[in-house]
């Protein structure tokens, strides 16, 4: 059994007791010498060790997610002992101490409390702290057997009616183990400037192969331990440990937190069957221990609640005053699965077919209202707008289609596992848009492994000649295979912007595309506009590589269309 | 919808009024230099004097009737941009059911929503009466405006309306009142440039403390626009001299000095939005061939929406609201069709009983489904809800550059007024917030 209790503590009490842990230095500066290794004192994860276990307790970091005014989600994971690895099933019961302070060396603490963790949820922590203030910077940490984690940081949201400035956040997806080192998370974890960062999914693949890194365990996840395994050799990476430490993780997952291109009730990349026959089971099986594992191991709330196993509800809504309100979308648990042929099969076109499920989209049409908040963002894995695609040569659009299937060889329609493949429920969005007048709204995307500026049409065939619906910013990928990873080719070369101009020319709507970056973007948001920026790493295998910015788009509050920026915020 | 005044608008209507004008025993009428006629409150054909609080605040309303806030832009609107840019401005702001000119304009003054003015549409079905009409009697609004509230502070208050169904609702309120001797037929509005002359000649002449403005071209121009769907060329036009004219206005305020002793609050009543003539809906037909509902159901049309009055037996509401709902919501081009008793529409009985609303891109045209609203342009749906809304001006009170991401709605300019001139104001006498 997990049990947590939750103490707020006056101030008083704070300063009697609040020195009680080793303070340990923040986040940003020490990442990059935490991927090499090189943070003195400490053991993996950067935790402190302490007189109990000689092995390092913590050691997958800590991080907190789903800020609310006066709550906050907190993670961590215990090892009891070295052979309590994820996935292990091994180690007894632990009781885990945390506490939230206003100051980095906790000598205000605000709140505290014990949770014990065991096996049966995979040595994971994850409990809400509560009685927190609005609008405020926190500093967590846990204690357990001797040891002492590092320190996170995290920030709670503003009250509902409260009118800040600006809200600062990142976004981000499809970090592939295998294909290279999260550079992009380091270039998270160095600011801190971001009151959150957004995470649209694909946080881990579900292969067995192996790169620039070999996964964790050497075959595709199937199993509960599978799962646990493999987000457990995740959260070793330095650098993603450290953004996780730097802010609040809001997450959603896309397909292959489960498997590749997933849908209600099977996937792409799942065979049915026995396990002695070489199937891999039951699809509903197979997906209930990878979202049971992805409960255990994100600092999620989950049918509203930190607990496990009362339900895996992961698509809500969070909200930073009268300036936005984020909805973050599920569209994987509730869709039905892909037509298989996109450039002829109007099944794209059923108004039967659903990507969000019947409950999922009320609840989303609920919260894109002008009532509710300025800025209406919506979190959604895949790509919300039309994708129209020229003619390519045969292996650009091959080479295209191995980041996500865009482009059939005929070069006549788009993605059917993005919303093109469900464009019923994009008519109900964009129809409810327009009918009631909602205005700023924006879509975050991630899934496609390139960046994107987008005017979202209500009618893309008299474009740009009828309204537009919101704008779309897509985010590439941390690692996962862009462009030119797939053809081989340099970044930037010929070939790979003639695919972009021959896109951007088919689509007058897409104002932006950068096939060939792998990186993460910051969207800064107030009254008056919204500004994407996207940031880019130069070498996914070299772990000093630079990150610089590369473009910036905005929209005016209003305008429901994008122009370019010259300088990003900050 | 706004096309039922044309009807109305006939040059022997606005003598008869300026008839009655003259013979009220309230009023006087002025002549200013400008050559054009003001009535006045007994007593009050003077600028404001020592009998008036000692202040040189002065607030302008100016209501740009039927602009849609993504037409406020430096080319299109070159002053009144600058003016939002310079001033306070609330993206997010919006008009309030029904989309319709008379109520928006009637919660701007009141401060509160239909459920309390008494004033929820345009076009509403009169049960006493017996027929429908348009909510254009002074005794329509049932609650004391901003304007009558500082009149009793001793405050001057003015009101140029190009409209003449506006200038009947808020009928003998203010102290100075313009009332166009004549409308544009069709129209039935009085076009800017003479509202503009009016307003300025207003203020040269009484210079009140609140001087409440309709600027009627860009709603009116918008109705009848057929380029409207996309081109929308007649509309620019008007967008673009209707901005020269506040631009005017305001240099006046400056030259002169007012500038810095004022606030110009500018915003819409409603925003607007385009159908093509296969997109209408008559819901009328389709009630009466519906056993429970044929010869007891009447529809006033408000253009995006729908005011749908049971008149059979009471005992039967319930039932026969629900039928009306099932009807409307299988209607294309129906966005929904409320309960009029929904808490948060906030309209009273004179609504009726079921509120339609239409999808973008639509209108209705009850209970002909030719005569009754052939235009184009059309407000009144949730579609039509965006509205500019700003402050200006040299103030203090007015904070240079400022955008704000509270939902600013027509509803909060009278406590917005209140708060500038220092008027006590009890927590629950207004449904709408100070903005400043």
């Amino acid at each position: 059994m997990n049990e947590t209790s939750t103490s707020v503590l006056p101030r008083r009490t704070v300063l009697a007791t609040g020195a009680a842990g080793t303070a340990l230095s923040v986040l940003p500066a020490g990442a990059a010498d935490a991927r090499r290794g090189k943070q003195k004192g400490r053991g993996k994860g950067g935790a402190k060790k302490g007189p109990g276990a000689k092995h390092p307790v913590f050691q997958h970091g800590v991080a907190s997610g789903d800020p609310l005014p006066h709550a906050v989600v907190l993670w961590t994971r215990v090892t009891p002992t070295p052979a309590a690895t994820p996935g292990s099933g091994k180690g007894g019961k632990v009781t885990v101490r945390w506490e939230v302070a206003t100051d980095k060396r906790f000598r205000r603490v605000v709140s505290r409390g014990r949770f014990v963790t065991s096996k049966g949820r995979d040595h994971t922590v994850k409990l809400d702290a509560k009685g927190l203030k609005p609008e405020r910077w926190y500093y967590y940490r846990f204690h357990a057997l001797g040891q002492t984690s590092r320190v996170g940081r995290t920030r709670t949201a503003p009250a509902e009616d409260a009118t800040p400035e600006h809200l600062r956040i990142g976004f981000t997806s499809c970090s592939n183990w295998p294909a290279g080192l999260f550079a992009a998370y380091r270039g998270l974890a160095q600011r801190d400037d971001l009151h959150a960062v957004v995470h649209l999914g694909d946080y881990l693949y579900e292969s067995g192969s192996s790169n620039v890194r070999a996964h964790e365990p050497d075959h595709e996840i199937v199993s509960l331990a599978d799962y646990r395994t493999r987000h457990g050799q995740y959260k070793t990476d330095p650098d993603l440990q450290a953004a996780h430490a730097n802010a609040p993780w809001i997450v959603t997952w896309d397909d292959h937190e489960v498997t590749n291109d997933s849908y209600a009730t099977g996937a792409e990349n799942h065979q049915p069957g026995p396990v002695d026959e070489g199937g891999e089971g039951d699809y509903a099986k197979r997906r209930a221990r990878a979202h049971r594992a992805y409960d255990e191991w994100m600092p999620a709330r989950m049918d509203g609640t930190a607990r496990l196993g009362d339900g895996t509800r992961l698509y809500r809504r969070l909200r930073f005053g009268t300036l936005a309100e984020l909805s973050m979308l599920d569209l994987r648990t509730y869709r039905d699965q892909q037509v298989a042929d996109p450039g002829y099969d109007t099944g794209v076109d059923d108004p039967e077919r659903t990507i969000t499920g019947e409950p999922q989209m009320e609840w989303l049409l609920d919260g894109l209202a002008q009532e509710r908040a300025q800025w209406k963002v919506v979190g959604t894995s895949v790509m919300f707008s039309p994708l129209k695609v020229a003619a390519l040569p045969r292996d650009v659009a091959g080479a295209i289609n191995t980041l996500a299937p865009l482009i059939p060889q005929d070069g006549v329609y788009a993605n059917p596992d993005q919303w093109d493949g469900y464009t019923a429920d994009r008519r109900t969005v964009v129809d409810h848009l327009a009918a009631n007048d909602v205005r700023d709204t924006v879509f975050l995307t991630g899934d496609i492994h390139s960046a994107w500026a987008i005017d979202v049409p209500t009618d893309v065939g008299s474009y740009p000649l009828s309204p537009t619906a919101g704008v779309e910013f897509v985010c590439t990928s941390v690692t996962s295979n862009n462009l030119k990873d797939a053809l081989g080719t340099p970044s930037r070369s010929p070939v790979n912007l003639a695919a972009e101009r021959a896109i951007l020319a088919a689509n007058p709507h897409i104002k932006y595309l950068n096939f060939d970056d792998h990186g993460f973007c910051v969207l800064d948001l107030d009254a008056r506009r919204a500004q994407c920026d996207w940031f880019v790493i130069g070498s996914r295998t070299d772990p000093d590589t630079p990150i610089t910015w590369t473009r910036s788009f905005a929209t005016d509050s209003g305008a429901s269309s994008v122009r370019e920026v010259d300088a990003p915020v900050g | 919808m706004c096309q039922d005044a044309p009807l109305t608008g006939s040059p022997e209507r606005a003598a008869r009024r300026l008839e009655e004008i003259r013979a009220s025993r309230r009023t006087v009428l002025t002549a200013a230099a400008s050559g054009l006629a003001f009535s006045s409150a007994l007593g009050a054909a003077a600028p404001a004097d020592a009998a008036s609080p000692r202040t040189r605040k002065r607030c302008y309303v100016l209501v740009t009737d039927g602009c849609r806030p993504d037409e406020i832009e430096p080319t299109l609107t070159p002053n009144l941009h600058a003016l939002r840019e310079g001033g306070m401005w609330w993206p997010r702001a919006t008009s309030m059911p029904v989309m319709e000119t008379i109520p928006n304009h009637v919660m701007m003054m009141t401060g509160v929503r239909p459920d309390r003015s008494g004033v929820p549409a345009n076009s509403f079905y009169d049960r006493e009466l017996g027929e429908i009409r348009d909510m254009d009697q002074p005794s329509d609004i049932r609650v004391k405006t901003i304007i009558e509230r500082l009149n009793k502070r001793g405050f001057t208050t003015g009101t140029v309306l190009s409209k003449e169904y506006l200038v009947g609702v808020f009928g003998e309120r203010a102290t100075h009142r313009w009332e166009p001797e004549l409308y544009i037929p069709v129209s039935g509005h009085a076009p800017d440039l003479l509202t503009y002359n009016a307003l300025t000649s207003m203020v040269d002449e009484f210079d009140p403390h609140l001087v409440f403005v309709n600027l009627g071209d860009i709603d009116r121009v918008g109705h009848t626009d057929f380029t409207g769907t996309n081109l929308r060329l007649l509309r620019q036009a008007a967008l673009l001299d209707t901005d020269l004219l506040v631009g005017r206005f305001i240099d006046g305020l400056k030259s002169s000095g007012a500038w810095e002793h004022s606030m110009v609050i500018v915003l819409a009543d409603h925003s607007m939005d385009w159908s093509i003539p296969t997109n209408v809906i008559t819901l009328q037909g389709a009630m009466d061939e519906d056993p429970l509902l044929a010869g007891n159901v009447v529809i006033a049309d408000n253009g995006g929406a729908d005011l749908v009055y049971w008149t059979g037996p009471k005992g039967k509401l319930d039932k026969a609201v629900k039928r009306i709902q099932q009807i409307a919501e299988a209607t294309p081009g129906v966005l929904k069709a409320w309960d009029r008793r929904t808490p948060w529409l906030r309209l009273g009985p004179e609504s009726g009983d079921v509120v339609v609303f239409c999808q973008a891109g639509w209108r209705f045209s009850d209970p002909n489904p030719i005569t009754n609203n052939p235009i184009p342009g059309n407000h009144g749906h949730p579609a039509t809800r965006s509205i500019p809304f700003f402050i200006g001006g040299g103030h203090p009170a007015v904070k240079a550059g400022k955008v704000f991401s509270a939902h600013a709605r027509t509803v909060d300019v009278a406590p917005t007024v209140a708060k500038f001139f220092g008027m006590r104001t009890p927590k629950k006498r207004y449904d709408g917030k100070p903005r400043i």
